[in-house]
């Protein structure tokens, strides 16, 4: 909230409470909902005809899909630095900022999942992962990781909501009738007593601070599944470093986009002020900085070795077929950001959302460079196989799909903003309250 | 005067120096590079016979291989009825090619053959053509084996119509196979050169080589790229080498590449209690949830 600026509690849940969609929000839900029918039938053709209709072949078998799956790992761990992080570090700013980014990780890791099977040509084995895993392989680590992070996410979007469930359940006559049910159905029994709370408040500080390392695991692991590969840009033991570092980053980029979009569409400019985009600014320049740091370390140490056989891979990057996407994701996905974010001028809201949407954009392109180029520089010459073995560009089957897991992505997070309150009521009246008494 | 007509000539030369590779550039604009075909015949242990068509370039100062260019092969003559076939080159600019079956009465009916590939001009290149003449011939490897001393004698004979003659002057490699298609040569010498009687003996001077699992090595002798007989090779199984068991010492032992249920037991640790410790947090952050579920349907206060 704007500093000074007291408002009642009645102001704060007439404000926050869910609102139906507007003209434009129907759009872009529309909009959201062709796409992910597009991806449906794109899937459903490749449920039909198989992996066959991807681009994906021998050599490069990891394409659009794990780059997604990779990118959706890491704007999910958003939730830990926004919510556990910051919570345990008594970060009081950042209270109305907690709720957009456990969203984020909840629908993105949610994407993460799913696409990990529409990767698999036999989904129905998926099971068989279950019935005969082997502990020993870092895609076992990485399946148990997703599910444990997806259930503390979930739980840490639903303590805290459960005094906002109350509200929303005193404000019958503003909801829907499917609604009202759904909100009893979830947190009728909140009565709001002291012991509740404290219960709660447990709870809460207890997933804080669990959260915290599942959170580094399940980048870790992920950026494991490239690092225990031999192969030219994958062999580093610095990568778990380097991918925690670009999620961080790619995760507050997307905070700062639906930070704009959420202030922007349900006029939250009481709550959602210009000192919080100047706060998270300043985050978002120092992970800026912190990834390109690492991306330094991890391109410019082997291009003064070049050794022979990473030496086509990283021609491939620099000035090869792959340079115009490696320039752009360096430029635009950190060092544009981090220019314009240095600047006061570039930490008020539009400029951060210029920002935030460069940082999203530009990760998405560098999850794409970690695994594709590396599929097709093996050590091993690749010999007698056709010639389109030889490149990749996904397919529109593969593209849809994508697209459509973004779009899905976005959709979850525009429905619960449709149901839920964004912004934590209950928690804005208490600060508020603390903040009255205090002056 | 004079210096002054000598520093003219100085400039002049320059000039004419300078404006050369300009020139030369403006040339090669114009000119496409010229494409080098080559048709290589290949016979392995006197039954497997084909073809590589092989297109290469000069680019830049550097001979490079030119892949998908398609290559006409024909046999002796020019006629569709002697078309051996048609291979686009792949990206190391070589094509396989296969002798048909319907041409086995003309292939049989000379001892002498010739090869006849060609390219039609594409946009980067002029048409090219390649004429191979071969003879046919066979390698044939015996060994002789006494006491220490092992040898491996190759002959190499080349078909008159009738009758198989030795072939002098051959130059072959002789030696073991190594993995991944290398050959150890047998002596010291790289290459032998069949005698007049078409022979060559190489004594095996490396002594323990490993082989298989029952000490099996291979001998291979072979002719690379001869005018008259292509390229030749025949293989040869022989006992002179040292079994070589497969590495069992991991077999059965719980390490990080064994099955699931010979996974190493501090992983297991590891991972169990990581996975126990954060589960365990997590059903007991769910029976939080159900006691304030309690709390609240109770009415306590």
């Amino acid at each position: 909230m704007e500093k000074n600026t007291i408002l009642s509690s009645e102001q704060i849940t007439q404000d926050l409470l869910p609102k139906k969609f507007g003209k434009i929000g129907l759009i872009w839900t529309t909009t959201l909902v062709i796409i992910c029918l597009i991806g449906a039938y794109a899937y459903f053709r490749q449920l039909k005809y198989g992996l066959a209709v991807t681009n994906m072949r021998d050599y490069v078998s990891w394409g659009i899909y794990i780059s997604n799956f990779v990118f959706f790992v890491a704007i999910s761990l958003v939730g830990s630095l926004i919510t556990a992080i910051f919570r345990i570090a008594k970060v009081k700013w950042a209270t109305p900022l907690t709720r957009i980014a456990e969203i984020i990780a909840v629908s993105a890791i949610v994407f993460a999942s799913l696409i990990i099977i529409v990767d698999m040509g036999r989904p129905e084995r998926f099971m068989n992962l279950f019935l005969h895993g082997r502990i020993q392989s870092p895609i076992m680590w990485d399946v148990i990781v997703i599910a444990t992070y997806f259930c503390i996410s979930l739980l840490l979007l639903y303590l805290p909501l459960l005094p906002d469930l109350k509200i929303l359940i005193r404000f019958k006559e503003k909801t829907t009738n499917s609604l009202y049910k759904l909100y009893r159905f979830q947190g009728s029994f909140w009565k709001g007593t002291r012991e509740q709370f404290k219960i709660s408040e447990k709870s809460i500080n207890v997933l804080c601070i669990t959260i915290i390392p599942v959170a580094f695991c399940i980048h870790t692991v992920t950026s494991w599944l490239f690092a225990t590969t031999y192969r030219p840009g994958w062999d580093s033991t610095n990568f778990g470093a380097y991918f925690i570092s670009g999620a961080f980053l790619v995760g507050a980029g997307g905070v700062v986009v639906a930070m704009y979009v959420f202030r922007k569409y349900y006029k939250l400019e009481k709550y959602i002020t210009e000192l919080h985009f100047e706060n998270m600014g300043r985050i978002v320049v120092l992970l800026a900085l912190l990834y390109l740091y690492f991306n330094v370390n991890e391109y410019l140490v082997p291009a003064f070795k070049m050794k022979k056989s990473e030496e086509a891979h990283l021609a491939s990057l620099f000035t090869g077929d792959f340079a115009p996407m490696f320039w752009f994701a360096i430029l635009v996905g950190m060092i544009l950001p981090i220019i314009i974010l240095l600047f006061k001028k570039g930490r008020k809201p539009f400029p951060m959302f210029i920002a935030g949407v460069m940082i999203v954009v530009g990760a998405w392109f560098k999850r794409y460079l970690i695994v594709t180029p590396t599929l097709l520089h093996p050590f091993l010459p690749m010999q007698e196989v056709p010639a389109n073995f030889h490149h990749y560009f996904p397919s529109w089957e593969e593209w849809a799909i994508a697209m459509g897991s973004l779009a899905g992505a976005l959709l979850v997070i525009t429905f619960f903003a449709r149901i839920y309150p964004i912004i934590p009521i209950q928690e804005t009246i208490t600060e508020q309250h603390e903040e009255q008494e205090h002056q | 005067m004079k210096s002054k007509n000598i520093n003219n000539i100085g400039r002049a030369i320059l000039l004419l120096v300078m404006a050369m590779p300009l020139g030369a550039a403006a040339q090669q604009d114009s000119v496409k590079p010229k494409l080098l075909l080559n048709v290589g015949y290949y016979m392995n242990n006197n039954q497997m016979m084909y073809l590589l068509a092989n297109t290469k370039a000069k680019i830049s100062g550097k001979f490079k291989q030119v892949p998908g260019i398609a290559v006409t092969v024909y046999l002796d003559k020019e006629s569709p009825d002697q078309l051996i076939g048609k291979t686009i080159t792949n990206e190391e600019g070589l094509g396989k090619l296969i002798i048909p079956a319907s041409l086995k009465s003309v292939w049989d009916a000379s001892a002498q053959h010739q090869f006849i590939g060609s390219t039609e001009a594409t946009k980067e290149y002029e048409s090219a053509t390649a004429e191979t003449d071969i003879t046919k011939s066979k390698i044939t490897v015996d060994t002789i084996s006494d006491g220490e001393t092992r040898k491996i004698a190759v002959s190499v004979s080349a078909y008159n119509g009738k009758d198989w003659i030795p072939a002098p002057d051959v130059e072959l490699k002789v030696g073991v196979a190594r993995i991944g298609g290398s050959l150890l040569t047998a002596g010291d010498e790289a290459t032998y050169t069949t005698d007049s009687t078409g022979k060559v003996s190489a004594e095996l001077l490396k002594k323990n080589l490993p082989g298989d699992e029952k000490g099996n090595l291979i001998l291979v002798a072979r002719v690379d790229e001869n005018d008259t007989y292509g390229n030749l090779k025949v293989e040869k199984s022989v006992p002179w080498g040292i079994a070589v068991k497969p590495n069992e010492h991991f077999f059965d032992q719980r390490t990080l590449w064994s099955t699931r249920f010979k996974t190493p037991i501090w992983l297991l640790a590891m991972a169990y209690s990581i996975v126990l410790g954060v589960w365990g947090t997590i059903i007991y952050l769910v029976f939080q949830i159900i006691k304030i579920k309690k709390l609240g349907t109770s009415g306590e206060l």
